[in-house]
């Protein structure tokens, strides 16, 4: 194998920085929308009317149910056919949160289902709101076992994000192909990528060990 | 015009197939302290479970100080209540808890002090000044910003009784509350019961395996027995001279166990 090192600084690393940032902004991002989107679905599932937890049951199994490449091309192409047109980055953003809404939205019903009967019962016999039970009882005590599984779904969006390269967003995997077709080299550029990946999951990981370990501290005395 | 502070009128209560309140027809007047004792899955605890909204009920009516609790009158006509309805009636109504259910990221105040502020919009303050009150009522002012992870399970109980009359509620109920505790610690709680009892400011119904406890604070004793309530009376006649066949075998083997 050769490596061109001088290749690798001056002309792959430069581009690769910049598209790194691309990534890390996608991966943010969508994560917040997903950590958001994944509540209200959520709620609006386990809401007592069926005629609101049906429909948002559906929406859920849909989006689980269909590939996130699908649901990628799916905004990229029908957004604008009804005039709505968005940079292909905020595009992608949008699909790879609004699918990890419906995966994150089991994790949060799964946490809150684990908080045990009796606190929502006592939430009853104090004749708290629901916005109070969720918010004062149900949710932090949900949070030890919520944090871990969401900071999964952080590392897994992360690693998502390359398919924004099939709508020509600028993130790193979409620089590493271009860089490698420009100067017929893959070498360097798909190395590098991969390391970027590797690196920042690890990265990823212990910060989310970081969090957890403060939830636990925090609410479990 | 006196109307009974509790009244249950023909309350079905069915989890599928199995019947657990067969039309049950039950009142309690105000300020009246009564206990509920009966054998294991007699239907002691839904009595109190369906009064308190934790379940739903199949047929019927219950009747809070006069006014319907699950039904709601609307152009006279009785329809099922609304979430406003429930929570307005259910103001009244606090539960103690057999295995306290105090929650446990909260200390003991915080505990406290949860419905006074965000239910009743009390001022931290006020909720704080009226809520150590409580606590040192029940002989834990000192233990005011202790988790219940820290506290023993009768101290977790007391604390779970002044978080219950923080909110200020008319009626109490009690569903075995000293039986999910060591036995050194029941005498604490019954102490801090009997003590509401004898206050005379709130109307109690109190489901327990105490017999001698029942005996000394009830003002009336009821005997639950296959979803009905067999017999009721004053605690020296019920115990004294029980009538009902199925009564008089529960009260020898309760009195055999100890
Ligand atoms: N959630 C439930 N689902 C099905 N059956 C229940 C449920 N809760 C209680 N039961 C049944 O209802 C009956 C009465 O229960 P309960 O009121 O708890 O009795 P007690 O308090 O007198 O021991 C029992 O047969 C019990 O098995
Ligand atoms: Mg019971």
């Amino acid at each position: 194998m050769d490596w061109d090192w001088d290749f690798t600084f001056e002309t792959v690393l430069p581009r690769m920085w910049e598209a790194a940032g691309v990534t890390i902004w996608a991966t943010v991002i969508s994560f917040l929308l997903a950590l958001v989107g994944g509540l209200i679905l959520m709620l609006l599932k386990t809401h007592r009317s069926p005629w609101v937890s049906r429909p948002a049951t559906e929406v859920i199994e849909f989006i689980r149910a269909t590939p996130l490449l699908v649901q990628i091309f799916f905004l990229f192409f029908l957004l604008p056919e009804i005039g709505i047109t968005l940079p292909p980055l905020t595009t992608g953003i949008l699909a790879i949160g609004i699918y990890n809404s419906a995966l994150c939205a089991e994790v949060y019903r799964a946490g809150f289902q684990a908080v045990p009967k009796g606190q929502w019962e006592a939430c009853i016999a104090l004749n708290m709101s629901t916005y109070r039970t969720y918010r004062d009882v149900i949710i932090p005590q949900s949070l030890p076992p919520i944090v871990p599984a969401l900071g999964n779904y952080l590392v897994a969006i992360f690693k998502e994000t390359p398919l924004l390269s099939f709508v020509a967003v600028a993130e790193i995997m979409q620089i590493s192909k271009l860089i490698g077709a420009e100067y017929y080299r893959f070498t360097e550029a798909v190395t590098i990528a991969g390391i970027f990946f590797l690196v920042m999951s690890l990265v990823a990981a212990f910060l989310i060990r970081i969090v957890e370990n403060y939830v636990k501290r925090s609410i479990l005395h | 015009m006196t109307h009974p502070m509790i009244q249950f009128d023909k309350v079905l209560k069915a989890y599928g197939a199995l019947q657990v309140l067969k039309d049950l027809d039950f009142s309690v007047d105000k300020g009246e302290v009564v206990s509920i004792i009966g054998p294991s899955g007699s239907g002691k605890t839904t009595v109190l479970r369906v009064l308190m909204t934790l379940e739903g009920i199949q047929g019927g009516t219950m009747y809070v100080d006069g006014e319907p609790l699950n039904k709601m009158n609307v152009d006279g006509q009785l329809v099922d209540a609304s979430k406003a309805h429930i929570r307005r009636i259910r103001s009244k109504i606090g539960m103690v808890f057999q295995n306290f259910n105090l929650f446990p990221h909260m200390t003991a105040l915080e505990n406290c002090n949860e419905s006074p502020i965000f239910t009743q919009g009390k001022s931290k303050a006020e909720a704080t000044e009226e809520s150590m009150r409580l606590l040192d009522t029940v002989g834990l002012a000192d233990k005011a910003n202790h988790y219940p992870s820290q506290l023993s399970g009768g101290q977790q109980q007391r604390v779970a009784i002044a978080r219950t009359l923080a909110m200020h509620p008319e009626i109490l109920l009690f569903d075995e509350p000293t039986s999910a505790l060591d036995p050194e610690m029941v005498g604490e709680v019954l102490e801090v019961i009997r003590n509401l009892a004898e206050s005379g400011n709130y109307t109690m119904l109190l489901v327990t395996h105490q017999m001698g406890f029942a005996r000394e604070v009830s003002d009336r004793v009821c005997f639950f027995d296959g979803g009905f309530m067999v017999e009721q009376g004053q605690p020296n006649d019920l115990f004294g001279n029980p009538q009902n066949e199925r009564l008089k075998q529960f009260l020898s083997k309760v009195l055999e166990a100890g």
